[in-house]
């Protein structure tokens, strides 16, 4: 199984970690995305709902799993085609929930190009926007190495 | 919903032809969203409708560049199934009738 291990640096991921957090708990009842169902019956709509959101919560603690007591003792987080999947699609998640609840004042075509200056924003959007930059990146890091476990799993 | 053995029956032939050709006619539609990656989103397509590279980076770009790409068409009920997939990937799709322009 094709895996990569990244170390992280403690002293900036650590408190990007309580915004992660709180990001995931809010999601646990709700999408990240505003889903619209096709038109069909209210049962049939409700249960798409219900496993997306299964779906989204089983996704987002495979993130949450990534930071454990290892994590804070070595700085390392491992990626494999076991958790590779679910993480991306978490890090999305938790990526669409900052941008509505955080990230409004920089505007979506600022938010789309990146020319942003991190000195310059105020908390708490500036947390807001490392921890997803953050997300970005372990995103890319897997698409990058892992593409291809993805799409074979 | 048409059972698969419809086709057989003889009679009445002229509503089965008129709801297949109904199911037959609908778009798996994906909207732009100004969060998620590029590279995300080819992925996704290359995973959830086996596109290779290139076809998965034209959709991709068609979204990015005009609000928008017809990914699949084909059955409701497929079409229903992909853009569960796409939703369970935090992408907006949306499934539209052939009929619209």
């Amino acid at each position: 199984m094709k895996r990569i291990e990244v170390r992280l640096s403690l002293p900036v991921v650590a408190p990007l970690l309580d915004v992660i957090k709180t990001s995931a708990d809010a999601l646990n009842g709700r999408l990240a995305a505003s889903v619209e169902a096709p038109e069909m019956e209210v049962e049939y709509s409700d249960t798409w709902r219900s496993e997306l959101l299964a779906s989204q919560n089983t996704d987002v603690k495979t993130l949450l799993a990534l930071f454990d007591s290892e994590f804070f003792t070595s700085g390392v987080v491992g990626f494999d085609e076991g958790n590779a999947e679910a993480i991306v699609r978490a890090s999305a998640a938790i990526r669409l929930y900052l941008r509505e609840h955080y990230l409004q004042p920089l505007g979506d075509e600022t938010l789309e190009s990146g020319d942003i200056e991190i000195d310059e924003l105020q908390e708490p959007v500036r947390k807001a926007f490392m921890c997803y930059l953050f997300l970005a990146t372990i995103q890319e890091l897997i698409i990058q190495h892992l593409d291809s476990s993805i799409l074979g799993s | 919903m048409i059972a698969s053995g419809s086709k057989t029956h003889t009679s009445p032939a002229p509503t089965v032809e008129t709801q297949l050709a109904t199911q037959g006619g609908w778009r798996v539609v994906v909207l732009n969203d100004p969060v998620n990656l590029m590279s995300y989103v080819v992925m996704v397509f290359k995973k959830v409708f086996g596109f290779t590279e290139e076809v998965a980076r034209k959709h991709m770009l068609e979204v990015h560049e005009q609000g928008r790409s017809i990914v699949w068409n084909g059955l409701r009920e497929k079409a229903e199934a992909y853009v569960f997939t796409l939703h369970e990937w935090h992408l907006t799709a949306i499934i539209e009738s052939d009929e619209k322009n």
